[in-house]
């Protein structure tokens, strides 16, 4: 898995990105979604996390759950369609993993997709970091 | 913008820049979260040279009549917090005054409010201002430990000096001061010196922290932030903010007089919710009994001390005080808060 920094940020280039700045990890059916380091770095401090609800059907671009900084509070979007299937209960305790390791530990849920054509419509690396840059970051 | 003149050495130090009135300042160091634990139980020192600092000469009666504290006091004193109030006792800004001598002052405003302030006096007497805020750095130094890290500054509470020498180098101003509820001081100093008193604190090992810490320490302490907290429509009996003496005359007295007797028909309350409890509310959260609102929010923030969120707002007064529930309505949904008494720690 490769790193690119773009400024003080960091995008993996193993990932699809969203222009609300999730990231989607594929894997088989399985999609893990978090936010980007871009975005954790955009809200600083996350102090807490309402997570999603197992079991719920979303459709992509439905709020999911919301994410506290101190800075405000963050509407987190499904990325794609499919069935919530786990979420990273360690983050109702320690939150600041999206801060840490948002790429790793700080992952918040996983669904099964029922469209993987939607995952065409995801941002590339260079697409996210194009994103980035015109946001003026 | 403004940007803070120690910005280049802090952005060596690690800090996170963001705007905060109109100034480009640092928000944060390492994670709030520490930042805020090194204050309360260590050391911390803060940046802040976005505060207006003006010197105010003139007749001692024209500024006893501007600002609520009484200003018959010793030369060198510190006057301590202060407001400048309008002629509805509402606030033009709550300030920190020193007095050098009888015709002549220090004076600390708000940063969004500095040029306000400076018109406001201009308008209301003859006083000569002068605006310090850009040859002057300001930095507190603040914590529960803070003589464990810095010689103990022989000043008594109240006082303050001029041209003195801190950490071995000439500055401006050293006051005991500070605005977090720990002891420490605050120094005004010219930008070189600033700069080498920064790496010096940093190299005592002394936490450099950002304004977010700064918002949510002074929150636990239960002071307001002008704009959030209070304003040109807020009077000190809302706010419960007492920095007026009634033995004295200045604009805005007689109006407080009349909310002091007749009642005012909010004031401001603490609050904490449920501990560990992730959720924080927002300025102009509801704040509400059995679906009725009573009031709301105008500060809120987690507090890591505390490991639960607090803040502080607004209810009509003749609901009752202290150990009441309420319910916070956070984004549709409702969240029951305790009312507490200041500090919230």
């Amino acid at each position: 898995m490769g790193e690119i920094k773009f400024g003080k940020y960091i995008i993996l280039d193993s990932l699809l990105y969203t222009d609300t700045d999730e990231y989607v990890k594929i894997e088989g059916e399985i999609a893990t979604i978090g936010i980007t380091d871009y975005a954790q770095k955009k809200l600083r401090d996350i102090v807490g996390i309402e997570l999603p609800t197992l079991d719920t059907k979303v459709r992509a671009g439905d709020v999911v759950c919301t994410v506290e900084s101190v800075k405000a509070a963050s509407d987190i979007y499904s990325p794609l369609s499919g069935i919530i299937i786990e979420v990273n209960e360690k983050l109702l305790s320690s939150p600041e993993l999206m801060n840490k390791d948002p790429y790793g530990e700080g992952w918040i849920f996983k669904i099964k997709m029922t469209n993987q054509e939607e995952t065409k419509s995801l941002l590339t690396p260079e697409r996210y970091i194009e994103k980035i840059k015109n946001s003026g970051d | 913008m403004f940007r803070t003149p120690l910005l280049n050495i802090e952005e060596k130090l690690g800090a996170n820049f963001g705007e905060f009135a109109n100034w480009q300042m640092p928000m944060s160091f390492s994670s709030y979260l520490d930042e805020h634990m090194a204050i309360r139980q260590e050391c911390g020192f803060f940046d802040l040279s976005h505060m207006g600092r003006l010197r105010i000469k003139g007749k001692k009666e024209e500024l006893e009549n501007l600002v609520t504290r009484k200003l018959d006091i010793e030369n060198f004193s510190m006057i301590g917090p202060s407001a400048m109030l309008n002629e509805k006792a509402g606030f033009i800004d709550d300030i920190m005054v020193y007095k050098v001598s009888d015709e002549e002052f220090l004076m600390v405003t708000n940063a969004i409010n500095r040029e306000k302030d400076i018109q406001w006096i201009k308008k209301n007497s003859n006083l000569e201002v002068e605006d310090l805020t850009f040859d002057f750095v300001m930095i507190a130094v603040q914590g529960r430990k803070v003589w464990n890290y810095i010689d103990k500054v022989d000043l008594q509470p109240l006082h303050f000096s001029l041209n003195t020498k801190f950490l071995g180098e000439n500055v401006f101003l050293l006051s005991r001061s500070g605005w977090t509820g720990e002891d420490g001081i605050e120094v005004w100093a010219d930008i070189k010196t600033g700069e080498k008193l920064i790496m010096k604190l940093a190299d005592l090992k002394i936490k450099p922290a950002g304004l977010i810490t700064r918002d949510s320490i002074r929150q636990e302490m239960g002071f307001v932030l002008y704009g959030e907290d209070i304003d040109e429509d807020t009077n000190p009996i809302e706010a419960r903010y007492w920095i007026f003496d009634l033995d004295k005359d200045f604009i805005g007295k007689d109006k407080l007089l009349y909310y002091l007797t007749e009642g005012v028909s909010k004031y401001r309350i603490g609050f904490k919710l449920q501990k560990n409890l992730r959720i924080i509310p927002r300025h102009g959260n509801k704040i509400k009994i059995l679906n009725h609102e009573i009031g709301e929010v105008t500060s809120s923030t987690y507090s890591p001390y505390l490991s639960r969120a607090i803040g502080m707002g607004y209810i009509k007064s003749q609901y009752p005080v202290i150990g009441f529930h309420v319910n916070i309505d956070i984004r549709g949904k409702e969240y029951r808060a305790k009312i507490s008494d200041f500090p919230l720690f």
